[in-house]
């Protein structure tokens, strides 16, 4: 199966060790292919295996039997399925282009020396580190009715309080902000350093050729980010496809299904209704979705030829 | 010469607004984290009655509440227990595929490497299903050797990946010398290769630890009692009939401490925890 094409041009070492050289990569590589296949692998076939049964959770929900591909179908039919489903894409349409936009400004603002320049932009990270499940905590501790900072400061402004998480639009607002306050700073982050990495000399060039501000961001400053803006918005895709643990701490996807996103009603169909079939069609079905963008951002720039080079030079 | 100088204004005047605009968005974007903190050491009653924030309200009660909390106390021992185990376990397993993966070339590499990388994208509700099915049939359920298993199976191609760029790093020729002395594979990848990747083995080791330390989901679905980890305990202070916000902030803020400590420490590395994989031309 693998090439004994020796990974050194030793003549000796290929001499001793020709034989087992053909067995070591596998010997390295056997533990974290049992593991994958194991619980990643087998997981996934065993859950196209369970989407095409109607499999109950428990036995009192009903009898186990084969559907083919009845529970896809039925998908298709349930009303809360395409909620989720518009939950999930509004959620990332909303969030991640503002968190860009924000990244992308503090980025341009930030690339400079001011007093304190060093210490805002590290502690700037801090909510991006921020344990998600503290986050929605924290979120849902500053929305909440009576004791709640921001209804606080609406009573002292003389405004009526209102329910944030109680309220079906405030509360799919309140998730969506609660995920731009903590992940603009990634963003932050990315381009930041692809901006400090572009060569000092290009944006003085630029200058004594007489560029303004915009022109130098137009011609040179986006292009030469635009790689960087592809990988972070493609991180972040990735990342809010599976959002769960700051929302079911936050609103738990209520009230009723208003931030019912992919993964909270996936968790409810299969541990609420224990429709285990159902929810393992949507699983296969978010999954697919998830492979197409992460198969995008590794052909688009994830390369082991790159990182060779790099070793190589 | 006037005009240099009212260039130089203008500089510092436009620096002085970013300053103060910077800090400002620092300001908001630190609040809900300070907020955690303070209320941490906060009674419940001083949060639940929405009385506004003073110094003399600063006490330890929830922590000496939430350290002796049961549910709390396990759900700790239980997120370092598996943490530990998981990081050990994935940054062994991980090391070795990486070093596979950097020093030969054998058919399938590519796919294989990449394969590990879409592995670590998956969204963890496409697994966690049949997961939970895996291990109630085979008792794994509820169990420490579960979780970690569940933990493991993310942090594995987390660190193959962000391994692969110090292991390519690594020049050849110290490999080569020791074969030539005839020391086996297996002895130069421990005794020669290792000692050199450290620095990398330790950042590799802070970040699956960390991935394990934050992880929700898996925790959730696949432990109940017995083997809950820290952040379930948390969610569980804010389950009951009254909400014990000092408690879970405070027990917040205990597990936040190691985090910080790691964001702050390791800067320079990370740009790559994040974004593991991104190697970017």
């Amino acid at each position: 199966m693998f090439s004994r094409k020796p990974a050194t041009e030793l003549p000796r070492a290929q001499g001793q060790a020709g034989k087992a050289r053909g067995r070591a990569p596998f010997l390295f590589l056997a533990p974290a292919i049992i593991v994958v296949f194991a619980v990643l692998i087998f997981p996934i076939i065993f859950s196209l295996f369970v989407s095409t049964y109607n499999w109950p959770l428990s036995q009192g929900a009903g009898v186990r039997h084969f559907v083919g591909l009845g529970n896809y179908a039925a998908l298709t039919q349930d009303p809360e399925f395409w909620n989720s489903l518009k939950l999930q894409l509004g959620f990332i349409f909303i969030a991640i282009p503002i968190e860009l936009l924000f990244g992308f400004a503090a980025a341009l603002l930030l690339n400079r020396e001011f007093f304190g320049a060093r210490v805002v932009r590290s502690l700037l990270l801090l909510p991006v580190f921020f344990l998600p499940i503290l986050s929605g905590m924290t979120w849902r501790f500053m929305l909440q009715p009576r004791y709640g900072p921001l209804n606080a400061l609406l009573l002292k402004l003389g405004a009526p309080e209102i329910t944030w998480l109680g309220n079906p639009a405030t509360a799919y607002a309140a998730i969506i902000v609660q995920d731009i306050w903590r992940m603009w700073p990634f963003m932050f982050m990315l381009l930041y350093a692809a901006l400090t990495s572009i060569p000092q000399e290009l944006m003085e060039a630029a200058e004594i050729d007489g560029a303004g501000f915009w022109l130098k961001l137009r011609s040179l400053t986006i292009p030469l980010l635009t790689p960087t803006i592809l990988t972070a918005v493609l991180l972040r895709i990735i990342d809010a496809l599976r959002v769960f643990s700051e929302v079911y701490v936050m609103t738990e996807g209520g009230p009723g299904s208003a931030t019912m996103l992919f993964s909270l009603y996936t968790q409810r169909q299969a541990f609420g209704y224990q429709k285990v079939g159902m929810a393992s069609a949507m699983a296969i079905f978010l999954l697919v979705i998830s492979i197409v963008f992460a198969l995008t951002l590794v052909r688009k720039n994830m390369s082991l030829d790159v990182l060779e080079e790099k070793a190589g030079a | 010469m006037k005009s240099l100088l009212k260039k130089r204004t203008r500089k510092i005047i436009l620096n002085t607004i970013i300053a103060i605009v910077a800090f400002l968005v620092l300001a908001i974007e630190l609040y809900p984290i300070v907020i955690t903190v303070i209320n941490g050491f906060r009674r419940d009653i001083n949060i639940l009655s929405g009385q506004p924030f003073q110094l003399k309200q600063l006490t330890l009660r929830s922590y000496e509440l939430v350290l002796k909390n049961a549910g709390f106390r396990l759900g700790m021992q239980n997120s370092i227990i598996v943490g530990l185990l998981s990081t050990a376990i994935s940054v062994l397993i991980g090391a070795m595929a990486s070093y596979g993966i950097a020093r030969f070339h054998f058919k399938g590499r590519n796919g294989l490497a990449y394969s590990f990388l879409v592995f670590r994208m998956l969204p963890q509700i496409s697994l966690v299903i049949s997961l939970y099915l895996m291990f109630s049939a085979v008792g794994l359920r509820d169990t420490i050797s579960g979780i970690t298993l569940a933990h493991t199976s993310f942090n594995v191609p987390y660190v193959i990946w962000l391994l692969l760029p110090f292991f390519t790093a690594v020049d050849k020729a110290y490999e080569e010398a020791a074969m030539v002395d005839g020391c086996t594979r297996q002895g130069v990848f421990f005794k020669i290769f290792l000692p050199i990747v450290a620095p990398g083995l330790v950042v590799a080791a802070v970040f699956a630890f960390l991935n394990s330390w934050n992880e929700f989901m898996y925790a959730l679905i696949l432990t109940g009692v017995k083997a809950k980890t820290a952040p379930i305990a948390i969610n569980g202070l804010l389950g009951g009939e009254t909400l014990t916000w000092g408690q879970a902030c405070a027990a917040g803020t205990i597990m936040l401490v190691p985090v910080f400590i790691f964001t702050l420490g390791m800067q320079k590395f990370l740009i790559r925890g994040i974004t593991t994989g991104g190697v970017k031309g």
